[in-house]
């Protein structure tokens, strides 16, 4: 199993307060999540065609800001980084460092993309503005493992209350069987 | 009788809202979890599991369903002693899978289309004694999972007991499922046409409604001046 996400407390704070809305916003995200996957499958050759020629003109991470319309707006933008073709370059934990860590290392990173954007062919351009606009493979491979993570903290949650009570119900009841 | 002495008889049994299960649904066709849900499924169960045995034993399986759900303890047994068809003592992934199909279809009323997707399956957690026949003690002893109504028992028995042994077979059950399921259907799209009338009826009186005050707006301001001059 791959590494917990860690927990986004800031933000999820401000799920606990907002009560019903962020149940419901919970349940459309999950729905669709699901819902977005038939149009992924489809874009993902073409995606993967133009990745491997950006990794041999592109050096380094490049950042791709998440489109909308693929399903995923959790909060706001989803942003991972790309490590090439191969997933073990691909660090589960960095989506949430970039959720934390703000807008402006995001807006930074997006700039210096385009200014290295710029000296391509634009054949590579042009395959860079299609790509920025859909998930890569392996970031969107990397999500589809993952659940929201709203209800990752549910399960959690509800993992361990009933693990507790479960836990005070068996020690009630030894206390019981042995008084002294 | 049975059901009464175990205190099964009662109300449907309902998921606690907002906890992790309410989240997941089923596809409303085949009544089952798509892969995503699937797999958020497998991680609670981990998370469960403390024991890393890949099982839950019976006292973390009756906590489970006494937050999630409102069962009381006579029916978590119940379904407990359904569960384990191995006579383990525990309940693996496979039963617990099931479980949960079971619960959300009952929380979707999704009954009669669950049973008759997952005809065998029911059948032979219905089959406690392994004799490949169910008595109506048994479908009763369910009610609670499956909500199937008293009408509907006797007219399974009555209906479909081709052999006249008072038990079902496989068959038999399987017949009842497809009667059941068509009945569903039906009462499905009688609700829908219901649900169009009232909606035609409603847009006609509306209509009918605005023209009338039209008409008396018209004849108003009319009148006022005729009687002004009078």
């Amino acid at each position: 199993m791959e590494g917990k996400p860690l927990k986004a407390s800031a933000k999820s704070s401000s799920h606990h307060g907002s009560g019903r809305s962020s149940l419901q916003d919970i349940r459309n995200m999950w729905t669709t999540a699901t819902l977005s996957q038939p149009k992924l499958n489809v874009q993902l050759p073409t995606v993967r065609e133009d990745s491997e020629l950006e990794d041999v003109s592109v050096s380094g991470k490049t950042l791709w800001s998440y489109d909308q319309k693929a399903g995923h707006d959790a909060e706001g933008g989803w942003e991972a980084s790309d490590g090439g073709e191969d997933k073990d370059s691909f660090k589960p934990e960095e989506p949430e460092e970039l959720e934390l860590g703000g807008d402006s290392s995001q807006g930074s990173r997006l700039e210096e993309d385009d200014s290295k954007t710029d000296n391509e062919k634009p054949s590579s351009v042009s395959s860079l503005n299609i790509s920025r606009h859909t998930p890569h493979r392996a970031y969107w491979v990397e999500q589809q493992s993952r659940l929201p993570l709203p209800l990752t903290e549910l399960m959690e949650n509800e993992a361990l209350e009933i693990l507790t009570e479960a836990l005070r119900s068996s020690s009630t009841l030894k206390i019981q069987s042995f008084p002294n | 009788m049975v059901a009464r002495v175990f205190g099964l008889k009662g109300s449907i049994m309902k998921l606690k809202q907002g906890s992790f299960l309410w989240y997941l649904y089923l596809d409303k066709l085949y009544c089952l979890l798509s892969v995503r849900n699937v797999k958020a499924l497998v991680e609670y169960f981990h998370l469960l599991d403390v024991h890393h045995k890949k099982t839950l034993n019976d006292v973390l399986f009756y906590h489970f369903l006494h937050h999630v759900t409102d069962l009381t303890r006579n029916q978590i047994t119940v379904v407990f002693n359904m569960l384990d068809w191995n006579t383990v003592g525990e309940i693996g992934f496979d039963q617990f899978y099931m479980l949960v199909c079971i619960l959300l279809a009952q929380e979707n009323h999704l009954e009669e289309q669950f049973i008759f997707r997952h005809s065998r399956p029911v059948f032979e957690l219905l089959d406690l004694d392994g004799e490949l026949k169910i008595g109506p003690d048994h479908l009763h002893m369910y009610n609670f999972l499956f909500n199937i109504k008293k009408q509907q028992l006797r007219d399974l028995y009555y209906n479909f007991d081709i052999t006249g042994d008072r038990l079902l077979n496989y068959k038999e059950f399987k017949l009842f499922t497809i009667f059941s399921m068509d009945k569903y259907q039906e009462s499905q799209k009688a609700e829908k046409e219901k649900k169009k009338e009232k909606a035609v009826l409603k847009k006609k009186l509306s209509q009918v409604n605005e023209s009338q005050r039209e008409s008396l707006l018209g004849i108003q301001p009319f009148e006022s001046i005729s009687n002004y001059n009078c």
